[in-house]
């Protein structure tokens, strides 16, 4: 093995080394990247940091998310999301896990309207974890609830991760969007029926509001404040996806009708002030910067690590895999999987799928149902520790109570219903082919 | 011998036919250059993202980081105004054309010229041939129907949309096809038949229009880092030169079949409408440009130098083509 | 000594929070801009290269110039699994260690943006659309002014660091648990 990948693999190791050790995530990257890429090619190279970093500021389809961020912190300054929760609680009545659903729910709608890592675990996670910890939740499981329906909308078109690989596995992006909604639905399904057991085998994880504060309000009381409360944001994900279906906004400006109605619906509901509005803008600030300070600091490491040759190490790795194409589609996923404990998802599409293209395109299989495949792995990536994207976006806004340990516990199931929902696709590929097939996509 | 490991950025991203994989694309020329020299030279390619974002190439071989960059010159508009005239102008020069005057009239030197101050050389490697007007959601009847439609067009032709009213939407490649089908633009342009089928632009618009006014044919480019090349020995420089040749051709031709079949399948399998845009808007067209290319040209120095060649030869080549080409194209 | 290097590190502390107020206006920018952009262009068919190009400028502001801000607000996100265990001795020499390699690799980065934003200076750079934003290396000027910064935040986290080890300012607290 050349020294090189040598220095790759203990790149690798001395950044997890660093990560559990405490140091912030983004100091472990550019530390990391900086320090093994030196020592494997000396300065010439990261002559190219500035102009990655720059991509990565001025990148257009990352504007969603300073801009759901903006909306997500205005719903909370403004309490309207609150609201929300608790109305849609004292709906649900009895029902355990009522709040959960809701946010799956909401996780659903989002992902409809976005397809950026990140922005739809911070925007829920902003202003639905809080509130329902207060409710008695378990920390755990709020999170993971909040990390796996915020995902959701990388596999729900329309989404940055089906139009890359549209890109590099020469398919269209409309028959990507098309094949990709029935298992992105069938996952949130499934995550629903999780949380419908929890509430029968775990009740105090995920328990109802309480027999006497339900009894507060009448029928007529109850239905009379969910339309006042759960009309506003109604409309505002009605304004982000009718702003999409409606032609009016291309996918990426559509979170500004998010953003923009959120202010209006401030103003309207007589909270909105200059000192809100500026306490708004500051932590909408801080929120979009600490996602960005990731992806900034991420990029000495990715650059160090195509650098240092370590797609070579994977290659390698590729040649030595037994079992035909079964046994190649296996090890894909294996490989997808294990990059995403260390690596973005750009980057390990970029190294991973170019290996396998040839062998797949060769293979006669649905390229489509390929792509789904790895869409859905490259998703569960976000959730896996310690390296999530997911997971450290939601503790950048979790309260402070809220530790690592119980993120990683929480996702663990919904990891388990990402790889049983991988399976029904990969056993049933009409999962993801017939609905391409049906409309001419 | 001293043999060389080079790098290669490329504009486009990974497994874009024609623009990194494919018979005389850039993967194909690295393919080609270390089968020629035994090795001696090896390059690394690395598409759009896995090194460098998309269009950072041109700093990336000036600071010497990288050795090679594969791109078209239109994307460094911002840097050198003039570079737009080596990829391609609207109503300029078709692929013969465009390479009689780069390898035969004079179009080499300017470019050198225009290069050379920045430690920069460029070869051609590579043409797409005539591209197409674009997709778009309603018939193109009159100039008239240009006012207020909104068109996803970078570059110069966007500024000639622009002046006929046409409301000129930037977006990235990705995001062409959702907004083109939800109507957020009314058209939009891409490549050509088998590029833009890839991108499902059929299942968005049905009026497919041709012909590429604004972009007669598109070069291209390998800009290579000056000092990098200069430590080539002669042979090795002989290498590169003749495989970025090579790749122009096969790049060309593989287009040529590749967006005939394309083509077809569109209309009788797609329901594509493909038409030719009426004479009248294109000569309004024709009019716009000339004002915006002399336009540009009063504006810029160096520019003014290669518009004044481009021109001339196009002067000279039309008419030879009028009584050699255009006849038999009648017949 | 010690009364200077509080001084330094509150002052550096401050001027981070001074520009962070001021930057932090550019996201509401950017809701309103691309906001106006999609409305302007479905109701009156109205649009320009130039403020199409002001959109992500904008997010590049909100994006640079957050990073010192956000960690000036105690923004970090760590993976606390053992973290949160530690005392609060090993927890505040943990801070210093991953602020020492921070204030590296912030000054590493900005130094590395000079020359990108000459190589712009030196050509004029400007939008390769017509009608798109001139003045490039503006732009890009914010990479090392952003850089120089963050290395500012850095450094005020540092000597707070040290002041922390050498028993002049509370050391980060014990995690209830
Ligand atoms: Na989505
Ligand atoms: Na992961």
């Amino acid at each position: 093995m050349p020294y090189t990948e040598i220095l790759a693999l203990c790149m690798i190791g001395a950044f997890f080394v660093l990560l559990l050790g405490g140091i912030p995530v983004a100091v472990c990257l550019g530390v990391t990247g900086f320090a093994f890429g030196y020592a494997g090619f000396g300065p010439m190279l990261f002559t190219l940091m500035p102009a990655r970093i720059f991509g990565v500021v001025t990148n257009y389809t990352l504007l969603a998310l300073p801009l759901f961020i903006f909306m997500g912190i205005m719903l909370e300054k403004s309490r309207i999301a609150e609201d929300l929760l608790e109305v849609i609680g004292l709906a649900m009545g009895g029902l355990r896990g009522g709040m959960a659903l809701a946010i799956i729910l909401v996780g659903v709608l989002m992902g409809a309207a976005s397809g950026v890592v990140g922005a739809t675990v911070v925007t829920v996670g902003l202003i639905a974890l809080g509130p329902i910890i207060n409710r008695g939740y378990d920390a755990g499981v709020a999170s993971g609830v909040i990390c796996a329906s915020g995902t959701l909308g990388q596999i729900i078109p329309p989404s940055l991760v089906l139009i890359l690989l549209a890109d590099i596995m020469g398919e269209s992006v409309g028959t990507l969007f098309a094949a990709a909604l029935f298992p992105g639905l069938m996952l949130a399904g499934l995550f629903v029926a999780y949380v419908l057991l929890l509430g029968v085998i775990n009740p105090k994880a995920v328990p109802a509001i309480p027999q006497a504060e339900r009894a507060q309000y009448t029928r007529r009381d109850l239905a009379l404040k969910l339309f006042k409360v759960v009309l506003p944001p109604l409309v505002l994900i009605f304004l982000v996806l009718g702003s999409i279906i409606g032609g009016v906004a291309a996918p990426t400006e559509a979170a500004s009708m998010g953003a923009f109605g959120s202010i209006v619906l401030a103003a309207l509901s007589g909270r909105l002030n200059f000192t809100i509005l500026r306490d708004a803008v500051r932590a909408a600030f801080v929120t979009s910067a600490m996602v960005f300070l990731i992806l900034i600091f991420a990029q000495p490491f990715g650059l160090a690590f195509r650098g240092l040759g370590g797609e070579h190490l994977v290659q390698t790795a590729f040649g030595n895999v037994p079992g035909g194409f079964n046994g190649q589609i296996f090890f894909l996923m294996l490989l997808l999987f294990v990059l995403g404990f260390f690596l973005e998802w750009i980057e390990i599409s970029y190294i991973a799928l170019p290996l396998f293209l040839p062998v797949f395109l060769s293979s006669g299989a649905d390229m489509a149902w390929i792509a789904i495949l790895v869409a859905m792995n490259l998703q569960t990536s976000f959730l896996t520790p310690p390296f999530g994207w997911a997971l450290f976006f939601l503790k950048g806004v979790a309260p402070p109570s809220v530790t690592t340990a119980q993120i990683y516990r929480g996702v663990l199931p919904f990891i388990g219903l990402q790889v049983i929902a991988l399976s029904l696709v990969f056993f049933f590929p009409g999962l993801a082919t017939w609905l391409p097939e049906t409309i001419g996509w | 011998q001293t043999s060389f490991n080079w790098k290669m950025t490329n504009a486009y991203g990974p497994g874009s036919p024609f623009y990194v994989e494919g018979p005389g694309s850039p993967t194909d020329f690295c393919k080609k250059v270390e089968a020629m020299s035994d090795g001696r030279l090896k390059i690394q390619h690395f598409a759009a993202g896995e090194l460098i974002p998309a269009l950072e190439g041109f700093d990336a071989v000036r600071s010497g980081a990288v050795e090679m960059n594969a791109a078209n010159a239109y994307f460094w508009a911002g840097k050198l105004p003039a570079a737009q005239y080596f990829t391609t102008v609207p109503f300029g020069l078709n692929f013969q054309g465009m390479n009689a005057w780069l390898y035969h009239a004079g179009g080499m030197d300017l470019w050198d010229e225009l290069y050379a101050p920045l430690g920069l050389k460029a070869l051609p490697m590579g043409n797409t041939g005539v591209q197409m007007t674009g997709w778009f959601r309603d018939p193109i009847t009159s100039t008239a129907d240009f006012d207020g439609l909104k068109m996803r067009i970078p570059g110069l032709a966007g500024k000639v949309y622009a002046q006929l009213g046409v409301d000129v939407k930037l977006l990235p490649g990705g995001e062409i096809f959702p907004a083109l089908e939800r109507g957020v633009i009314d058209a939009a342009e891409f490549v050509g038949p088998y590029q833009d089928r890839r991108l499902g632009l059929q299942n968005a618009a049905k009026y497919y229009y041709s012909t590429g006014w604004h972009e007669p044919s598109n070069v291209t480019e390998l800009l290579m880092n000056q000092s990098a090349w200069e430590s080539l020995p002669a042979d090795l420089q002989e290498i590169v030169k003749t495989a970025a040749m090579a790749c122009n051709l096969e790049s060309h031709t593989w287009c040529e079949a590749n967006n005939a079949a394309a083509l077809k399948d569109l209309v009788e399998n797609e329901g594509v409408i493909a038409d030719v845009l009426p004479s009248d808007v294109v000569a309004e067209l024709k009019a716009v440009t000339d004002q915006v290319l002399s336009d540009g040209a009063a504006a810029d120095p160096a520019l003014a130098k290669v518009h004044e060649s481009f021109m001339a030869f196009k002067a000279e080549h039309g008419a030879w083509a009028a009584v050699s080409e255009k006849p038999l194209y009648s017949l | 000594m010690s009364v200077m290097i509080s001084r330094i590190s509150d002052g550096a502390s401050c001027t981070v929070r001074i520009v962070g107020h001021i930057a932090a206006w550019s996201g509401l920018a950017l809701v309103l801009l691309v906001a106006f952009n999609v409305l302007a262009r479905y109701l009156f068919g109205y649009g320009t290269v130039a403020l199409q190009e002001m959109e992500w400028h904008l997010m590049a502001v909100t994006a640079l110039f957050g990073m010192s801000y956000g960690l000036n607000q105690g923004g970090e996100v760590r993976v606390d699994v053992l973290y949160s265990g530690f005392r609060p001795r090993t927890k505040a020499i943990v801070d210093l260690i991953a602020h020492i390699g921070l204030l590296a690799v912030s000054l590493i980065i900005a130094y590395l943006c000079i020359a990108y934003v000459q190589a712009s200076y030196s050509i004029n750079e400007g939008s390769p659309d017509p009608g798109g934003l001139g003045y490039r290396y503006v732009l890009k000027a914010a990479l090392p002014i952003a850089f120089a910064l963050l290395s500012i935040q850095a450094l005020a986290m540092v000597l707070h660091g040290i002041l922390q080890l050498t028993g002049q300012r509370p050391l980060p607290e014990t995690d209830p648990e």
